[in-house]
């Protein structure tokens, strides 16, 4: 569960609002859109869920880590519990895809064995099995975003957020990506929250839509358009 | 926070467990993705532990050569005059269990006395007389060798005390100027290691700033993965003692060969000079090499680490 209470965050190098009161809550297991044009305060608000910054005031509740008055040292602890999907993919370029996904793995601690037995199984489900031994760079756009995705499944987290995940990649990569994000959230009940500003995508779907605008939400509907 | 539902089931605990040759193997990875930098700190440091070496050698040197040239340990006593020869044995015997004391010799005064004759050239008749005439001018004689310079204040004092000790010779003032002279060397000399060893850390950190920030993105992406701040530091720790090890080693090559040249020539050429054997030195040497070469590659990955684990 994702709760954001009166949620204001200025940044003080020049002061700027970039989200004003902003409240909302998601539910477990529910996919949601949060939409706004260019400065809005979006990525902002991804900032604020990873805990890159904590909100000037208020409060952000998110799997039971009460976020401001969680201390540095949990950080990656809490951070574990999420999965991010960057618009720029963020893999690792050295590694091969099977790697990507491995390290994430490896960096929780997990197991040799254990992970030799679930990296195959989430390469099969993403269906990037047969590229398992390639690097980032052979890929296309869309498979990396799928990399990231299988990477950011790796540890199993309840939530899932995507900071513009088709960003950086064509139309018909896009809506892939996204009924791939859909899947995961109908297959496994995970949350999923996706940041865009792309209006095709908001509208093809009937999901929840929060809309921002200068820092302040201005709509929260389920089946919301793009306006 | 009772407003908070009860989330569900925690995944079940699983047990942690990270593979430490996974570390090394990253390092050692890492080390060779950025081979021209890592054989830069290698070289830059490997110049430094060569120049903290051969400093440290010449002190050393300089130290066995003041020793050698100015034979100070040396206190000569002379008995009183016509002692009979078993109270100057027992004299001996006192002196030689006197603290500091390393070694004893006894001169008697016909030794003395050809000694002296040997000094003066052209003289030896005057002294071959006194010798046949029984008039020998000179008192039986000890020579002591003692241990510790900074001692013999004490042990001056002490042969004085003995009974039928006429004279004591010694060398206290050049003995004490010469203890503060190396006194004041060991200040200079540690003084110019720490400045070196901090230009050396220094430079040490700015090359690995380098490795660092070329991986800067990659520790942002482990950072929002959920790695802890140990596990982004720990290949470069072993990274900064790969570089420091591998630093020690070619400084140690270094240095013995330019030591051995060295010795060589003194050898052959300047035989006032002695050298200390780089086989007694050098043990000492490559401990001191590894251990500086060690300290400095990790004190430098992790200070240009510090800045990078903030975001
Ligand atoms: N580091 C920063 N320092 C100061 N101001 C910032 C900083 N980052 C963002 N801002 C400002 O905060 C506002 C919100 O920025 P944010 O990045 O959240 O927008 P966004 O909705 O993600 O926009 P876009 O769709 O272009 O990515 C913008 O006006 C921006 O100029
Ligand atoms: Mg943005």
């Amino acid at each position: 569960m994702i709760e954001f209470k009166n949620v204001k965050s200025i940044y003080k190098r020049n002061n700027h609002i970039a989200l004003d009161d902003v409240s909302f809550k998601i539910d477990d297991g529910e996919f949601v859109f949060i939409v706004g044009h260019s400065g809005a305060g979006k990525t902002t608000m991804t900032k604020l869920l990873l805990r890159e910054m904590v909100p000037t005031s208020g409060s952000i509740i998110v799997n039971n880590y009460n976020l401001k008055k969680l201390p540095k040292f949990k950080v990656p602890k809490y951070r574990r519990s999420l999965g991010v999907v960057f618009q720029d993919f963020k893999l690792f370029p050295k590694k091969t895809v099977y790697e990507n996904v491995a390290f994430a793995m490896q960096v929780v601690g997990t197991p040799k064995a254990l992970i030799a037995r679930r990296v195959p199984a989430i390469l099969k489900s993403m269906g990037l099995i047969d590229k398992a031994k390639n690097i980032p760079e052979e890929l296309s756009g869309g498979e990396q975003q799928r990399v990231a995705i299988a990477r950011a499944l790796a540890n199993s987290p309840e939530i899932i957020v995507a900071d513009e995940p088709t960003g950086n990649i064509d139309p018909q990569m896009a809506a892939e990506i996204m009924e791939l994000l859909i899947w995961i959230n109908q297959k496994f009940g995970k949350t999923v929250v996706v940041v865009t500003h792309s209006e095709n995508l908001v509208n093809t779907y009937q999901h929840r839509v929060i809309r921002l605008d200068h820092g302040k939400v201005t709509s929260d509907r389920v089946g919301g358009m793009f306006e | 926070m009772n407003h908070i539902p009860k989330m569900q089931k925690q995944p079940p605990k699983m047990k942690k467990s990270y593979n430490p040759f996974m570390f090394i193997a990253e390092a050692f990875k890492n080390l060779w993705r950025d081979r021209v930098i890592s054989v830069a700190s290698i070289l830059v440091l490997a110049s430094c532990l060569v120049l903290l070496g051969c400093f440290s050698l010449l002190v050393v040197n300089i130290n066995v050569n003041m020793e050698k040239l100015v034979s100070l340990n040396e206190i000569v006593v002379f008995v009183d005059y016509d002692l009979p020869d078993d109270e100057v044995q027992y004299i001996g015997q006192k002196i030689r269990v006197l603290d500091n004391v390393e070694s004893v010799e006894f001169i008697s005064k016909d030794d003395g006395l050809e000694s002296m004759k040997a000094d003066y050239a052209g003289f030896e008749d005057v002294f071959d007389e006194m010798k046949e005439s029984g008039d020998n001018p000179l008192s039986d004689s000890f020579r002591i060798k003692y241990k510790d310079n900074s001692k013999v204040t004490t042990l001056d004092y002490n042969l004085r005390q003995i009974e039928g000790v006429r004279k004591v010779n010694n060398r206290l003032d050049l003995a004490t100027s010469l203890e503060s002279f190396k006194n004041g060397i060991s200040v200079i000399f540690i003084g110019f290691l720490i400045v070196l060893f901090i230009v050396s850390v220094f430079i040490i950190i700015n090359t690995i700033k380098l490795a660092v920030n070329s991986h800067m993105e990659e520790i942002r992406v482990m950072k929002y993965i959920g790695a802890s701040d140990w596990f982004i530091v720990v290949p470069y720790i072993i990274e900064g003692t790969i570089i420091g090890i591998f630093s020690s080693v070619i400084a140690y090559l270094f240095q013995w060969y330019i030591y051995y040249s060295l010795e060589k020539m003194v050898a052959t050429d300047i035989q006032m000079i002695e050298l200390a054997s780089f086989g007694d030195i050098g043990g000492i040497v490559a401990l001191a090499f590894l251990a500086v070469g060690i300290l400095t590659g990790v004190i430098g990955s992790c200070i240009s680490l510090h800045k990078n684990l903030q975001a």
